[in-house]
């Protein structure tokens, strides 16, 4: 697969698959395309050349009706959240319910199953509240919350401990480490903290220099002998990788 | 090397062809999936409610100068019974709809450029497709119905207070009476004219609610993204509603020539 923004190539020849069940964490510098793989993967954005599939499908020839079905088996927690500002806690839970459900749900089942959703996220105080009421890390919390209301099988998530301090983002790791050991969901993330990547992952894969490298398992990464994954993730200034402070 | 008329050419043909897909999204998506009938009232009530006070006040002004610049003009010949039919006839085909859309277009237009340019930069209208709902159907399509109602009402609104504010400064500033400031509306005003004026206000509500949705639904680039959009929008509209205005006028006076059998 290739993608580029227009003469700019961000990605160009990735192959990599994720198996149901399996939690693959995203690992790289910034600006090489973690977070473009992951909305390439979501179906947000479409290849320049090649594809990306979901269960087989490829997702550039899906109708919108096929595509409609696979929202409803995808969740994604954005890197800024991207909760709707406009409504509460609760109704950015509901809204997805609501939407793909359509008629058989109606709004007091919606917002039930939403308040449900919040109690497991232990945001429940929250759910009069407007997101730019609560503090950061309930806005992952309440992100979380809303990506997993249909009950996907795939979830993304985009940083989900960016901007946290290390207790709240070691609890954010752990609730999704707890939600998806309770669905037995599918889960790609993206984090440059390596203690939560090793926390989180069954694999890791690199992006870096518009390629994705397979770094295997925890263990396997920390020993991984490509120059550049060794200054990666030991945090080195010496090393192939160049970062523009 | 590219003469800077040649890429702004290119610039206006890529946003007129970026507009056209866009409208054909919005009706593709109203078709198939229908417009949310709650939601379009909510944008109803908040365009109309927040604009409704500058515009009776902007369509008061208007009618007002518009009198003013007639009586000094019509008080040399001697005509200052035409001054009610000039004045209103005036506003009503040409300067009432112009100035008012100008005025709406600074406030909702930017208003709206602004709010969809911020959902798109903090990914709210990602997260919507990603939920598996469309953003056409969810924010677009409420907002392009529900500007384009308000907005036909708001000039409308301001309309009637131009005539108002034409009735009042002619007893006021060319001291005559009212039934001599209206005696001869109805020989100039016809139907002819307030066909035009109301075809005017629903071509701009139109232009309007198109052209600040589309360049709201199109920002990129963060905060000085929504920034340009809201710029872009301001300059898109009034010069739209300027280029609209000609060609209405230009259908209208073949319409009236059809009519007459010319």
């Amino acid at each position: 697969m290739r993608f580029s923004f227009g003469r700019d190539v961000v990605l160009e020849n990735v192959s990599f698959s994720v198996e149901p069940g399996e939690t693959v964490v995203l690992i790289g510098p910034s600006g090489q395309g973690k977070s473009t793989l992951l909305k390439l993967m979501a179906g947000l954005l479409s290849p320049s050349r090649g594809s990306v599939s979901i269960e087989g499908h490829d997702l550039s020839k899906m109708s919108s009706q096929e595509r409609e079905t696979l929202a409803k088996k995808v969740g994604m927690l954005f890197q800024k959240n991207a909760l709707f500002d406009s409504l509460t806690s609760v109704e950015n839970v509901a809204f997805p319910l609501r939407e793909v459900a359509g008629s058989s749900v109606d709004e007091g089942h919606a917002i039930k199953v939403a308040e449900r959703f919040l109690d497991a996220v232990g945001i429940a105080h929250a759910r009069d509240l407007l997101p730019d009421e609560i503090s950061g890390g309930m806005q992952k919390r309440l992100g979380i919350a809303r990506a997993l209301a249909l009950d996907p099988q795939i979830v993304f998530y985009d940083d989900p401990t960016a901007g946290l301090d290390p207790i709240t983002s070691r609890k954010i790791v752990q609730l999704i480490m707890d939600l998806r050991d309770k669905r037995k969901s599918t889960v790609v993330a993206v984090t440059n903290d390596m203690h939560r990547a090793y926390q989180l992952a069954d694999r890791i894969l690199m992006v870096v220099d518009k390629e994705v490298i397979d770094c295997g398992s925890p263990a396997e990464t920390q020993a991984f002998k490509d120059p550049r994954v060794a200054q990666f993730i030991r945090g080195l200034l010496d090393g192939p990788l160049t970062v523009q402070a | 090397m590219t003469f800077p008329f040649v890429s702004g050419a290119r610039l206006i043909i890529d946003d007129i062809g970026g507009c056209m897909l866009f409208i054909g999204e919005a009706f593709r998506t109203a078709f198939k999936r229908g417009i949310p009938v709650h939601e379009t009232f909510v944008q109803i009530w908040r365009v109309t409610m927040q604009s409704l006070s500058t515009t009776a006040l902007a369509g008061f002004f208007v009618g007002a100068l518009m009198t003013v610049q007639f009586s000094l003009l019509v008080r040399n010949f001697g005509a200052l019974g035409f001054l009610g039919g000039l004045s209103t006839s005036a506003t009503i085909r040409e300067v009432g709809p112009l100035l008012i859309a100008f005025m709406l277009s600074g406030k909702v237009g930017a208003y709206t450029s602004a709010e969809l340019g911020t959902m798109r930069v903090t990914e709210q209208i990602d997260a919507i497709r990603c939920l598996g709902a469309s953003p056409f159907q969810e924010i677009i399509l409420p907002r392009i119905v529900g500007i384009i109602i308000s907005s036909f009402f708001l000039l409308l609104v301001g309309l009637m207070m131009s005539i108002f504010g034409g009735v009042l400064l002619g007893i006021l500033f060319a001291h005559i009476n009212i039934d001599e400031y209206l005696r001869n509306v109805p020989t100039i005003v016809n139907a002819f004219s307030i066909g035009t004026g109301l075809f005017k206000c629903l071509v701009f509500a139109i232009l309007l609610a198109t052209i600040c949705t589309y360049k709201g639904y199109s920002t990129t680039g963060g905060s000085k993204g929504v920034g340009r959009s809201v710029v872009a929008t301001a300059v898109s509209t009034m010069v739209g509603i300027v280029v609209a205005d000609w060609v209405t006028s230009v259908i209208s006076e073949a319409v009236l020539n059809l009519a007459a059998g010319r």
